[in-house]
């Protein structure tokens, strides 16, 4: 069940059919791979260091040579510090990190770089390039032109829409630029576009001004699962559920689940599928078991979840 | 030609003048002793030599010209340093660091090793065994007296204005502060030495100027003076007739100490306290009478026993005081007394707030009270609902007495009843103390003023270094004999 | 009393030009429905903030509410999603659940108190220690994700947030009851004035025979229990906790009790300023919200503007007063 996370990437099935049949344990010297990752503040992030955690338990069972120290850190600050010690005093092979932030995270990343290890970058590009030996990540620009496409079919030209924002960053500005530039020449309205910070709060708070202020919205954009939670309570709290649908993203269980039941307030979802740390980390190992080149760029693209094809991306056990 | 003198200075807060025409002069190369009681005008004297007040009239005369310093530090720039009984050290820095404070060597990268070679050097000429980085805070009083005075050293003072610097100090270092004393004095320097220590006056003083009531009331030199002779100029002067007449307290015995102690400050005191009696408590400050007062109050952790109406009673907060009908009446009236922020109401009821309903606080019954309050201890304030930090001295004393009643206590312990008030005010305040025996309470009166102990108390017990020195009472109490006491000068005669 | 109280009147003031405000940029703004939703958000803040007055006021501090409700809240899903399969879908499974959320307040509480009372370390220091547990804590329980109650108890528990009496909402009328009787403790009960006392000057309450450190555990004990409350009305609106329940309550409720004109340093409770606080703080986010006055990543400046002008405005009427 765990391989179908590798599966979703198109370009990584190529990768496993090439690779799967030397991934057994081969008699070598103890590899040392870092994992920094930010903690679990948020769904998203939870459901990352779960998938995170479940495929380092699977790896260190496969693979006995293999050790993987982790760390998740709450700010850039402490993610560098980790990947300093992680230098200084577990002496790793290799790094595989998703950068807190883009700009402070470069040059640490760079120097482990040229110290000689192999380095991964999850999901945030660095802010120079041809640092990392593989990056893998999700694909904000097809998180919200998919969206975006799916608004521009099945709303009437006039429709009227609204948008929740995430944490402002730069991740969430390539969303929204692409979603909006997807809806360009389909006359859909966005009425306005506020902060929800991917929190189910902070999203119901916003949901419900945006309901007493607009009496006509046709569907909302919550953008991220969490949200789209605190959107639908919302909404339901103003008895407004027959008047409007949610698109959410991620691609959580309980969204998934309720895909896959035919809600009709939730038609459809689109992926950004946590469990990219698990490719990452799975293709690092590759790198040191196998002799196959682990190298490139992997982008795994966004798809839209629909009823028919919703099973495929359930993880009853995920917590998120 | 003196160094520093006072020509002719008076000084008036207000209305009240506290000196009248002083006359005083410090040579140098010499001791010269401040006597006199407390409130006689010791402490200003230093003030205006110090540069910390100006004089009303008269005027501070350095190197017989007239001067009139700006501050503190300016005086202390000119060389003149005072030692103050409350230290200005900071806690938190080593002792080198407060030594040079406000003037570090080095620009603006501090000179550590200077200032510790330096330090170490003026703690040796003091025979201390202070280390220069030790921690302020950490260090015990006495080292503390010891920084301040060479933190003075460091200044080459030329003037050394000391107050107490031997209260604190144990046998062995005040044999040190004498030898730097002494050898000071040949290096020239004029010193101002206030102490209640009669012994080391004798011992130390070239010249002695003895203060009673702001003025001047006898010049000696060197050996003219007796420590008696001290004592009796100090207080030669007659009872005023302002203090009420005197009760006859009953036999009956309101509250009895048994081997009381409160640790490190007061030792295995006895006492008895007679129903409608006033019991005054005399003694130097810090003798360990306030600390004796709340430990009995259950205000700090007392070992001993305590029997109320012949019945034991444990007391270990102002709560359980109450309970036995004990209050104590604090001598910090603003830090420990009153809420100064808050309005009279709520200050009056505070102690006895359960009075005033169980849950609710019936705020018609409160203002009954206050109304009570005012009227009975004539409590004068502009409005009623301003903060009690407004009041004057006096009317806050009489609110906080009112509150203290308001608990309904048996015995009462008054310290400093008439602290910073004036003399309308606190003739008011014996008669009602006078009043409150009468009427079958107990009270015990602490006190610094030693003819309000004398004129107020049916009996006087005298502590001196936490233990009770003796006990006076009906022809035997005098001033005279209280200071012997109190100080350790012989027996009482 | 002639003299206008700025303390008192100054958060009021503010309130009613926030509201002035709103209905001319928006004719919504004064809907029932706005005003309901309002109201009911504000009621977590405002139950935390009621209770944070009386620490502030006894010269404490907590710091550690926003995670306690966090951590609450997870406590009391689990409980109540472990009782539902023997106990089933009823309201005994929710009173259980209520029960957890605040006597685990209680207890948190009373941790706080005791440690900063008995073991005599700073409120500061203790409370941002326990913060940092309970978040921990609601992660670890989450296991990094969300905790969901169970959908049939959800369907069961939502009208506690959503239903009321008319637009007064349970929330709305918990809030208010809270508010009330807060402010009438403060103002008319033994314990409010002890709390003044204890922080105005603890040396003179202990001299007048007050319990000083029974009074200030009392504070946190009361706090936590509001907590507990607040979480008991938080869980049925979106039935989840997760790591990011109740990020930064801790600073939006000490900031409402600070513009309502209770003094940081203590001694001086405004129960009824609070109560101005935080709907001031939650129409500021509301206005913005419905009006697009600037852009959207400047909301927090306006917010902080807002409170520090608060403050400001009444230190002046009161430095004014004083001369």
């Amino acid at each position: 069940m765990k391989r179908r996370s590798l599966m979703q990437g198109g370009a990584l099935a190529a990768v496993l059919a090439m690779t799967g049949g030397v991934a057994v344990a081969q008699e070598a010297e103890k590899k040392i791979i870092g994992v920094a990752i930010p903690s679990a503040t948020h769904g998203f992030m939870g459901g990352l260091n779960w998938h995170a955690q479940d495929t380092i338990k699977r790896l260190g069972a496969a693979y006995p040579n293999l050790e993987f120290v982790l760390s998740t850190a709450g700010n850039s600050a402490k993610q560098v510090n980790d990947i300093e010690d992680m230098m200084a005093t577990r002496n790793i092979d290799a790094l595989v990190v998703l950068p807190f932030e883009s700009e402070p995270l470069t040059a640490p990343i760079k120097a482990v770089k040229e110290a000689g290890k192999f380095v991964t970058v999850v999901d945030r590009g660095l802010s120079e390039e041809g640092i990392e030996d593989l990056y893998v990540a999700g694909d904000n620009t097809a998180f919200g032109r998919v969206a975006g496409e799916y608004f521009k079919a099945n709303l009437k030209p006039g429709a009227k829409i609204v948008v929740l924002r995430g944490i402002p960053t730069t991740l969430d500005n390539e969303r929204v630029e692409a979603f909006q530039k997807a809806l360009d020449g389909s006359q859909i309205e966005i009425l306005d576009m506020q902060h929800g910070n991917w929190n189910r709060d902070d999203a119901f708070n916003v949901m419900q001004d945006y309901l007493s202020k607009y009496p006509q919205i046709d569907a909302v954009w919550a953008a991220d699962d969490d949200m789209a939670i605190g959107v639908m309570e919302a909404i339901a709290a103003a008895k407004r559920q027959d008047e409007m649908w949610v698109i959410g993203g991620a691609g959580m269980k309980d969204i998934v689940k309720r895909i896959m039941d035919g809600d009709k307030q939730l038609p459809v979802d689109v992926t950004y599928p946590p469990a990219l740390i698990s490719s990452a980390l799975e293709m690092t190992a590759l790198h040191f078991v196998s002799n196959a080149p682990m190298t490139g760029r992997f982008i795994i693209g966004s798809q839209l979840i629909t009823p028919e094809n919703a099973a495929k991306f359930y993880y009853p056990d995920s917590p998120f | 030609m003196s160094v520093l003198a006072l020509d002719n200075v008076s000084k008036s807060f207000g209305p009240v003048t506290v000196l009248h025409g002083i006359d005083i002069a410090l040579e140098p190369g010499e001791v010269h002793a401040l006597i006199g009681e407390n409130g006689a005008g010791k402490s200003t004297i230093m003030k205006l030599l110090g540069g910390f007040l100006d004089p009303t009239e008269g005027q501070v005369l350095l190197d017989g010209k007239p001067v009139r310093f700006a501050s503190g530090p300016d005086a202390e720039a000119q060389g003149i340093v005072v030692i103050h009984q409350e230290f200005n050290l900071a806690r938190d820095l080593s002792v080198a660091a407060n030594v040079f404070l406000g003037r570090e060597p080095g620009g603006w990268r501090l000179d550590h090793k200077a200032m510790q070679e330096a330090t170490a050097a003026l703690l040796r000429r003091l025979d201390s065994p202070i280390s220069p980085d030790a921690l302020v805070g950490d260090l015990s009083v006495p080292d503390r007296q010891m920084v301040e005075i060479a933190k003075a050293l460091s200044r080459n003072a030329r003037v050394l204005i000391m107050d107490e610097p031997s209260a604190v100090l144990t046998h062995r270092e005040v044999g040190a502060l004498y030898d730097q004393i002494l050898r000071l004095r040949e290096q020239g320097v004029a010193i101002l030495y206030c102490s209640h220590r009669l012994d080391e006056v004798a011992h130390l003083a070239d010249r002695i100027t003895v203060l009673r009531d702001g003025r001047v009331v006898r010049r000696a030199a060197r050996g003219e003076l007796t420590q008696d002779g001290m004592a009796s100029a100090m207080v030669g002067r007659e009872l005023q007739d302002f203090y009420p007449p005197k009760g006859q307290p009953s036999g009956d015995i309101a509250l009895e100490l048994r081997g009381l102690s409160v640790p490190g400050r007061v030792h295995d005191i006895s006492l008895t306290l007679h129903r409608g009696e006033v019991l005054g408590i005399a003694g130097l400050v810090g003798s360990g009478r306030t600390e004796l007062a709340e430990g009995i109050a259950g205000l700090r952790s007392s070992s001993g026993e305590i029997r109320i109406d012949g019945q034991p009673a444990t007391i270990r907060s102002a709560r359980d005081g109450f309970a036995h009908g004990l209050a104590y009446l604090t001598e910090d009236r603003k830090e420990a007394g009153l809420l100064l922020e808050k309005p009279l109401r709520e200050n009056l009821t505070l102690a006895a707030l359960e009075r005033f309903g169980s849950w609710r606080i019936d705020a018609s019954a409160e203002d009954a009270a206050l109304d009570r309050a005012t009227q009975d201890f004539d409590i004068r304030a502009p409005r009623r609902d301003m903060p009690a930090g407004k009041l004057s001295g006096g009317n806050q004393q009489k609110l906080l007495l009112a509150k203290t009643m308001l608990t309904e206590p048996r015995i009462l312990i008054i310290d400093e009843p008439t602290r910073g008030i004036d003399v309308g005010t606190k003739s008011q305040i014996y008669a009602f103390i006078r009043q409150l025996a009468t009427q079958g309470l107990s009270v015990i009166v602490i006190s610094s003023e030693m003819p309000e102990v004398i004129g107020l108390a049916d009996r006087v017990l005298v502590m001196r270094e936490g233990r009770l020195a003796g006990e006076l009472q009906g022809a035997a109490l005098t001033e005279d004999n209280i200071v012997r006491l109190a100080m350790g000068v012989g027996e009482a005669a | 009393m002639k003299k206008i109280d700025f303390h008192t009147l100054g958060p009021l003031i503010a309130l009613i030009a926030l509201i002035v405000l709103g209905t001319l940029l928006n004719s919504a703004f004064l809907a029932p429905a706005n005003i309901t939703n309002v109201l009911a958000r504000s009621a977590f803040i405002g139950l935390i903030a009621v209770g944070m007055t009386f620490v502030i006021t006894a010269g404490g501090l907590d710091l550690s509410v926003g995670s306690m409700a966090a951590f609450l809240a997870g406590l009391a899903i689990i409980a109540m999603n472990a009782l539902a399969p023997s106990l089933g879908v009823h309201w005994g499974t929710i009173l259980i659940g209520m029960g957890v959320a605040i006597l685990g307040g209680l207890a948190a509480g009373y941790l706080n108190g005791a440690l900063i009372t008995k073991a005599r370390i700073e409120p500061f220091i203790v409370t941002l220690g326990t913060m940092g547990i309970f978040r921990s804590l609601i992660t670890w329980l989450a296991d990094g994700g969300t905790l969901s109650l169970d959908s049939g108890l959800r369907t069961l528990y939502r009208p506690v947030y959503y239903g009321g009496i008319g637009w007064l909402t349970w929330p709305i009328l918990c809030f208010a009851a809270v508010a009330i009787a807060g402010e009438w403790s403060m103002r008319h009960s033994r314990f409010g004035r002890h709390v003044e006392a204890i922080g105005s000057n603890d040396r003179v309450a202990r001299y007048s025979a007050i319990d000083v450190n029974r009074v200030r555990l009392m504070t946190y004990v009361l706090l936590g229990m509001l907590v507990g409350l607040a979480v008991v009305l938080y869980v049925p609106r979106l039935g989840s906790a997760s790591g990011s329940t109740g990020v930064l309550w801790e600073l939006e409720a000490i900031a409402a009790v600070i513009i309502g004109g209770t003094a940081l340093k203590g001694g001086r409770g405004r129960v009824w300023g609070t109560v101005m606080g935080v709907l001031i703080l939650s129409l500021i986010d509301n206005i913005l919200n419905l009006a697009n006055l600037v852009s959207p990543y400047l909301n927090g400046a306006i917010q902080g503007v807002i409170i520090v002008l608060a403050v400001v405005l009444q230190r002046e009427k009161h430095a004014a007063s004083e001369r």
